[in-house]
This record gives structure tokens, sequence and C-alpha cells, in this order.
């Protein structure tokens, strides 16, 4: 093939000025739309300051006449709405989640990593077909079960099963541990490590990057989950946010209080962009190895 | 059923709920026969919102005439109230007494054996010791046989904007029901008058919003059923559905001309951009006249526009001109007490409590009739006297709301909603929509009512 | 050689660290999975007693328009957005991936709103297809085209939905970004000097080497657009004329609304085989064509 190559010298120099117009266009193209992209941002940003008259007006004010600051407060004065505690719900679940799925899954990772047993290989494979298992698949039976152990509009549903591991994170969290080198190990058990504290002090420190990612991803799926919450809560006071959200919309209003809701819906993605800017290589390498968005 | 939550008085006595409070409910319920002198409890479950969970300011009073019944309060937003009762009941935690405040009506719980048959509990109980009205009565008999007790009746009233008219230049409508000049047409007379037709949001304005009842019994004040009448008498289960006869489509025609033919009442895309997918577009002061449940009243008070009550007009119906929707008490059948819950009940529909409800809950229309007259006090710039006319007018011209009456009422009201919303919409005609919903509820009624 | 001795310690040790997954298993995939299965066959209101019935339920869903409605519905969303989502990310991840100022900026830019996910993001473009005071139609109305009712019509409603499901395209670009910047310099060199164009280059040196990612996107795409439901309860509920009425929605409404278990679970393990054999047979046409370096895996 090279032989082909090196007869045609010319048409190369010429491509080169065609790869520099198509960069152009490329940059071009992506200017636009990535404003597209962020342009709803700042309609949500915008309308969340602006009073209800003024939210209405057509076509819509780029900035508000005036700062309806008011509307983040009256999210959390405005006892029908118990924003504040159903972001507290949010917090209480999503951390909860982020404990129980960081230990029980690198307990069962480390187990994984480090131990051949019989049917080690089998259960792994199982593990893995979890991965594909969709949610509305079991939720019957799983609110079912719940539901007659008395625990229906309580928080324990949702968090309960995070203690049990995730498939995700035993595959992320596995394929880590693998790498790390047996003579660790050996060095560990001659100095008397039990197991358990081969996992405790050896592995659990050695892994930070890779459990914070980890942390991160159980945080944000818990966050924006609204299936669950939706069999589970029933009480508003027991609300996650996200199904708090969506009933603002229903009725409570009399009029849809787009700018509450916009205030509302920032004040939800906070915490995720509070927890990108200070994780960002974390957040797109958990990305890149599991896949998920 | 389903407007009601959003358009009760926002009232500022809901306790923040700090602590998740123990929402599974049947504490003390040990599973024995109460004895004599013996606390039990009973769980009043509601839904969760100031006009229903007042009732819980009410509690101190009872107990302390009821020494051996303690009562207890759980609750649910609307859209979860039926998933919570049923999960209830499944995890063996029944509350005792409640309503039909979700989604689901009446005969549906009847039909699923939720309800408790009362007859025997209520020798020497009277409707009339009650000052409840006969009929009102009898709505939630069965064979004979009662499954719930009366509380409170809402009906349909015309609500109107003071300030349209009055820019207008038009005279307010009448409150009295025997004065037969105020009609349909003349009320769409006086629509076309105050509509504003334009694109920008700001300065459209619409006539009229005629929500009388939900969408299948709409036609009723037309004259056209499109339930069989046995549907009243035989459980809510109707034998044929009328959707296709010429005057059913006739009055499909008329309520969705409206919008279209005679352009006076709002589409629902402007509703719904002004109001939220199920909020009240009258709220916003850009609609004249609502046609709408008395429960919208109860925000009378908040309105930032002067407001009047007017009798819903004359239509081709001479017998029906008002939804009514009277909300009874249940006790439900796992009760192990339904003795003391019958108390409870008893407790709240006496006149003196119901005239206390009226103000806790910001304007719940009592069934006692006694109440009644306090209530139709209750409304801040509006005179009673006109209240009183519009109330007893609606009575008299009444019909109990289908979503009470007709079994697994949600399931139907769904389809009606999904089907015509093309039609709403414009997108599609009456004539056209009206044999396709005939044919998924015929379907779906065969398969419900097995 | 290990001795049999140390083998049964170690698998002692084995099970006793996989335990909570093993019992997260049984509890919450296995005994749900079976559990499912059984009430398919039954009528189960959770207030009376499971009654069995066979195949009724099966033979009901044959025969239930709304099902294959749903059926349509989700199989419409799927097809439309589902490669459109993954060919665009890849056509900007490839267009980040040059050689152009600002590529940090960008990707993040792009990359930020797919974080914004569930109900703030259905909140958000429910009032941004707002047809009065929308964001979209005030941008059509710049171009001189009459608002469009998006959500409240039944002919724009999924359309709406598809369009929505674009702004997520941030996380699928970041992965193929990361898959490109995978694919090794001398061999795109070694193709430039072979005088293979750029879209032949790509055809037969990148794609093939990202080839795994697609697959992996693809079918994570897959199962996740046969899960809609968010966007389906938050903003539409189904409608209008039922045209946004997702397959899981229609198992929610059956289940949780009309209380019917046992209709709804047959459902999911229609849905269940069917994620499992769509996984099953594109794995499968991938042994074909999906490259795998250093040969390929299992």
């Amino acid at each position: 093939m090279s032989e082909v190559a090196l007869a045609k010298q010319q048409p190369v120099r010429r491509k080169k000025t065609k790869i520099e117009f198509a960069s152009i266009v490329g940059f071009l193209i992506l200017l636009i739309v990535t404003i597209a992209m962020i342009m709803p941002l700042g309609f949500m940003l915008s309308t969340s300051l602006k009073t209800t008259k003024e939210m209405l007006v057509f076509p819509p004010t780029v900035i508000p006449k005036h700062f309806a600051w008011d509307n983040f407060k009256e999210l959390f004065v405005n006892e029908e709405i118990k924003f504040g505690r159903q972001y507290l719900n949010s917090i209480i679940v999503a951390i909860a989640t982020v404990i129980g799925t960081v230990f029980s899954s690198s307990f069962v990772a480390f187990g994984f990593a480090r131990y051949k047993a019989k049917g080690s290989q089998f259960l792994f494979v199982l593990v893995l077909s979890t991965l594909m298992l969709p949610y509305p698949a079991i939720m019957i039976p799983q609110f079912l079960l719940f539901t007659k152990l008395g625990l229906h509009d309580s928080l324990l549903p949702l968090i309960l099963p995070s203690f049990f591991a995730s498939a995700y994170m035993i595959f992320l969290l596995k394929q880590f541990f693998t790498s790390i080198p047996n003579e660790l190990y050996d060095a560990g058990r001659i100095d008397g490590c039990k197991e358990i504290r081969l996992y405790w002090n050896l592995t659990l420190p050695l892994s930070g990057p890779v459990i914070a990612t980890v942390a991160i991803f159980s945080f944000i799926w818990s966050w924006n989950d609204l299936l669950a919450p939706v069999l589970y809560l029933d009480s508003q006071e027991n609300f996650t946010l996200p199904i708090g959200m969506a009933a603002m919309l229903s009725s409570k209003f009399r009029i849809a209080p787009w700018n509450l809701m916009m205030a509302a819906s920032l004040l939800s993605v906070l915490p995720i962009i509070v927890l990108f800017s200070i994780a960002q290589r974390r957040f797109v390498q958990g990305i890149v190895l599991t896949g998920i968005k | 059923m389903r407007m009601k939550k959003g358009k009760l008085a926002l009232s500022l006595t809901l306790t923040f709920g700090l602590i998740a409070t123990g929402c599974s409910s049947g504490g003390g319920k040990e599973g024995k026969e109460s004895k004599e002198g013996e606390t039990v409890t009973i769980t009043h479950y509601t839904i969760d919102s100031p006009d229903r969970t007042f009732v819980e300011k009410l509690i101190p009073d009872f107990e302390a005439k009821h020494p051996n019944i303690k009562i207890k309060v759980t609750k649910a937003p609307y859209e979860q109230f039926d998933s919570k009762l049923q999960s209830s009941i499944a995890a063996k935690n029944s509350p005792d007494v409640t309503s039909h405040w979700g989604y689901g009506g009446f005969m549906e719980y009847y039909n699923k054996g939720m309800l408790m048959d009362l007859t025997p509990y209520l020798t020497g109980f009277s409707g009339a010791d009650y000052d409840i009205p006969e009929d009102v009565m009898n709505i939630y008999k069965v064979d004979g046989k009662t499954y719930g007790i009366p509380l409170n009746s809402y009906v349909t009233v015309m609500l109107y904007n003071k300030d349209l008219f009055d820019k207008a230049g038009l005279k307010y409508p009448p409150t009295d029901y025997e004065d037969k000049s105020w009609t349909f047409d003349k009320m769409v007379d006086y629509a076309k008058k105050m509509t504003v037709d334009s694109k920008n949001l700001a300065d459209a304005q619409y006539g009229v919003d005629f929500g009388f009842g939900e969408r299948d019994q709409r036609p009723q004040y037309f004259g056209a059923n499109v339930y069989s009448d046995d549907t009243w008498t035989n459980g809510g289960k109707p034998s044929e559905i009328r959707l296709t006869k010429p005057e059913v489509v006739e009055a499909y025609k008329k309520i969705y001309g409206l919008i279209y033919d005679q352009k006076v009442s709002p589409t629902p895309a402007f509703s719904k951009s002004v109001s939220g997918q199920f909020g009240d577009p009258f709220l916003s002061g850009k609609i004249a006249m609502s046609v709408v449940g008395s429960w919208s009243l109860a925000a009378s008070s908040d309105f930032s526009f002067n407001v009047g009550v007017a009798a819903v007009p004359q239509g081709p119906n001479e017998k029906v001109r008002s939804v009514l929707y009277v909300d009874p008490l249940f006790v439900l059948k796992d009760s192990k007490h339904p003795k003391e819950a019958l108390e409870w009940i008893k407790y709240l529909i006496t006149a003196e409590v119901q005239e206390k409800s009226i103000e806790l809950s910001g304007g719940n229309p009592p069934v006692n009739q006694k109440a009644a007259e306090k209530y139709y006090n209750n409304f801040e710039g509006i005179d009673p006297e006109q209240i009183k006319q519009v109330f007893e007018g609606a009575y008299k011209y009444g019909f109990e709301s289908y979503n009470h009456l007709i079994s697994n009422y949600s399931q139907i009201n769904e389809l009606f909603i999904n089907e015509l919303a093309s039609v709403e919409n414009g997108d599609k005609k009456v004539e056209d929509a009206l044999p396709v919903i005939e044919g998924k509820l015929k379907d779906l009624l065969a398969r419900v009512n097995k | 050689m290990k001795s049999t001795r140390e083998s049964r310690r170690e698998g002692r040790w084995f099970y006793f660290f996989i335990s909570p997954w093993l019992i997260g298993f049984i509890v919450f995939a296995l005994f749900p999975v079976l559990a499912s299965l059984y009430y398919s066959f039954t009528e189960y209101d959770i207030i009376h007693a499971p009654e069995f019935i066979g195949f009724g339920n099966y033979n009901e869903l044959f025969h239930d328009e709304q099902f294959w409605n749903s059926v349509k519905v989700t199989l419409k969303y799927t097809f439309i957005s589902v490669p459109l989502t993954l060919f665009l990310s890849l056509v900007f991840a490839m267009l980040i991936n040059q050689k152009i100022p600002f590529r940090g900026i960008f990707r993040t830019a792009m990359y930020f709103p797919s974080m914004i996910s569930g109900v703030s993001m259905a909140l958000l473009w429910f009032w941004v297809f707002n047809p009065q005071a929308g964001l979209f139609n005030y941008g059509l109305s710049l171009f001189g085209i009459d608002p469009i009712h998006w959500f409240l019509d039944e002919k724009y409603a999924m359309w709406a939905l598809i369009i929505m499901s674009f702004w997520g395209l941030g996380g699928g670009m970041l992965i193929f970004l990361a898959g490109l910047q995978g694919v090794p310099a001398h061999l795109l060199e070694a193709a430039k000097l072979d005088g293979a164009g750029r879209l032949r280059t790509f055809w037969n040196v990148t794609f093939p080497l990202i080839s795994p990612v697609f697959l992996f996107q693809l079918i994570i795409g897959l199962i996740e657009s046969f899960q809609v439901f968010t966007q389906a309860y938050t903003i539409t509920q189904g409608g209008p004329n039922y045209s946004t009425w997702f397959y899981v929605y229609n198992i929610y409404i059956n289940a949780f609304k009309n209380f019917r278990y046992g209709y709804a679970s047959a459902m999911s393990w229609i849905l269940l085989i069917a994620v499992t054999v769509i996984t099953f047979v594109i794995m499968k046409l991938s042994n074909r064509y999906v490259y795998y370096e250093g040969g390929r895996e299992r």
C-alpha cells in the first residue's frame, strides 16, 4: 500500500488545505450546537428569577426586569411545597446509597478479585448478566415485598438494596482491584494481616480514585431516580426531590409556577454541578468506564 | 374529584412535619375485639391538603368527649391517595375511616369489597337528626344497605370575573335558577363580548370556560346521556354506551364548538400554558366566566380580581344544570372498631362541628343543612343570599357526579381524557373521535365488569 | 499449586466477601424475577389473594390495543432517538477531536447538559416547549414559523421528546471521545500516507477500532430507551391521545394505578425477554463485525 502512497505526493498537500477548511466548518458547527445546547440552561436561570407576571410575557425577556430572588425563598417558605424537607430526603437517600454502594460493592469486588473458588467464574458472569436486568422487570415483586414488610412510604426501600452491592460497581472495582500487584498482598499476609484487614487497610486506601468514581455515580443515580420513589413514597414529607418537583407541576398551584419550578430545578442540579467542578476528572473517567451518563 | 385538589384555599395551617411521622399508621390495633373501657385508636386517612387535614384540630375536643377513643390522622397527596390506601390494606394496616379522595370513586371501592356495610351499626341513626337531606343520604346506599355517610356537598357553580364584566359594560348574570332568561346562548353572547383572541398570552382573554362535570358527564347538560340509565341502579356498570347517538354527538359538538366555532373558550394550549397541567385558568384573571365545582369558591379571598357567583345557565336539559359532588365518609372493611369509627363520623356531621369545619377548612360546604347557613356567609365580597340561592338551585337541578357512581371510573376517565385530547386541540372532529371512544370503552367495560 | 486445605480456605473467604451481593441477588433480583413470573399467571390486586388464571394475562395482552400501542410508541422512540443520538454523539466527538481552539470548553459545554437529567430536565424542557411563552417556539417564530403545541399535540409530543433526548448526548460523546483518543496515531498517519480520504480513513481505520464502544453504547441506549418513564410521568402522562404512552409507563399505570399487578407482571416479563433477546442478538451479530484489539474476546 505504501507504494501507492509514495506515488501520490501531490494530492496530499491539496488535502491539507481541505482539512483546515473542514476544521473551520467543524468549529462553526460546534459553536452553533454548543450555543443551542446551553440556551435552555440560560432560559432556566432567567425564568427562575422572573416574577409570575414576567414569566408569561411573549417574546420571553432574556434578562428579568426585576430579579425575583424571592422565588428561591418561596421554595423553602411555602409549606405546601415542602421543598426543604424533600431536599433533605434526597440528600439522606443519596448519601446512604453512596455509603451502602461503596462499602458493599468494594467488599464484593474484593472477593471476586482476590479469591478463586468453585463457581466463582460462573458467579461473576451472573453479576455481569444482572447489568442488563431492567428495573421495571423486577419492581412489582420488590414493591410487594417491601409493602408486605410495612416499609411502604418510607425511605428504606430506596436505600436498602444499595447495601447489597451494585453490579456496575462490582465490575468497575474488580477491574481495579485485580490490577493491584499480588506482592503487596503477600507482604500484607506475612505481616499477619487478616483477610478483612487486607481489604480495609490495604485495598481501600489504594483505591481512592476509583472509589470516588463509584461514589459520584451512585450519588447521581440515586439523586435523579424517579421510578422507585414514585412507587414507594406516598406522603409529601417523605418525597424525594424528583417526585416533589413533578408534583409541583401537577396541581398545587392555580398558575403553573414555572419560575418556582425552574428555581427548584436549578437548586436540584446544584449538588451535581458542585461534584462536577471539584471532581471533573473522576466524572469523565466514570462515564468512560461505565458507559453510563 | 381530580380538579378538587389544586384549587382549595392556601392555608398556612399545615404544620411542617419535620420528622417523617410514622406514616405506616395503625399503631394500637392489636386485633383484639375492643372491650368496655379499653381505649381504641381510630385511623382517619385523608388527603394531604389543608382543607382536609384540618380534622386534626377537632381531635382534642372529640377525645375529651370520648375518652375511650383516640384518633390518628394519616395522609397522602391526591396522586398517591389510592396507592397508599391499597398498600396499607395489603400490609394489614388498613385505616378505619376515609373517603374516595383519590382517583377511584365510591363504586370502585364498593366493587372491590373495601367498604363495610354500616347498616347494622346504624340502628337509631337518621340523616334527619343531622339535617342531611334524605336523597343525599341515599347516594351511598346500595340495595338498601348504607356504605357511606355524607360529609360535604359541593355543587357546580358559575364564577365570573366582575372586573371583566364591568369593562365590557355587561350586566352580571343572575343567581336565581328560576330566571329562565339566563340561557346557554345568552352566556355565549356575553362570552363573545369579552373575548380577546390574541397570540400574545398577556393580551389574550376568553369569555367562558365551561367545565361542567367530567368529560363523559358534560353531555348531560345538553340532555344527552353517555350511559344507559341502568348504570345508576346496578352498581355502576353501564349496559349500553351511547356515544354515537346523534344527541350525544350534537352535545359534544356544542361543547367543543365553544373553542373552535364560537371561539369564546380557551384552547387547552392556552389553559395549560397559563395554569399548568391541571390548574384553573380562571384564576389568571383572563377568563370572564367559569363553570366549575364550588371548591373553587374556597379560594375566593385569594383572587386578584372581584369575583361573583351565578347560576349555571339554563341549557337544553331542564332537569340537570349542576353536578353534585357529595363526599362521604366510609368505614373500611378491615376496621376492627366500626362502632367507634362511626362515633367519630357522627361527631363530624353534627351541626356544631360542621360549622366549625367551614372555618377551619377554609370553606368546605357542610352537608348538614343547619350549618350550611353559616357556610353561605363565609365568602368575603360575595352576598350570602346569592350563594344560598345558587346552592339551593344547584341542589334542585343537580345530578351526582359520575365519578362517584360508576365502577372503575379512573380507567374510564383516563380513556376520555386521552381520546378527546385531539378534539380539544382541534385536530380531530367530534364525529370521528366518538365512535373510537365507544369501541374502546366497550372493550374496557367488558373487561373490568366481567 | 495450592493445597486443598488452602483452596477450601480461599473458597470460604470468597463466599464470605461476595455474600452481600449473593443475598442481594437472591432477594432483589432472582426472587423478583421468579415471583413476577408467577404473578404474571395470576389476577392480583394485593388486597385479595392472587388468583391463578393460566395464560389469561398473556392472552389479554395479545388483544390489548393499549399494550400494542405502548410497544409501538416505545419502539418508535427507540428507533429514532437511539441511532440519531449515537450518530450525533459520534459526529460531535470527532469534531471535538480535531485540532481546534477551545476544545476543553466545547467538551464541557456539550457534556454539561447531560448531567441535568431526570425530572429537572423534564421540567425544563416542558417549559422550553411551552406553546405560548417557551423558548423553542420563540426561536421558530424568528423564522416565521407558527407556534407548535408540542407536548399538547399528539403529532408533535413524541418529536418533542426525541429532540429533548439529543440534549443528553454529551455523555455518549465523551465516551466516543475517549475511544477516538485511543486510536493509535500511527495508524491514522499510515492511512493518510496511503492517500485514504477522511471518510475512508474513518470507515476503515477509526470505526473498526471504536466499534466495541459503539456496540456498548448501542446496547445501553436500547435498554435505556425501552425503560423511558420520567418524561411520560412528568410531562405528558402518556398523552395526548396515548401518543407517548411508553411501555414502562403502561406497566406503572396497570400495576400502581389500576392495581392489576398480575397483568403488569406479564408485561414486565415480556420486557425482560425482549431485553435479553436484543442484547443476545446484538452480541452475536457483533462477533461478526466488531473488532476487539488483540483478537476476539470470547
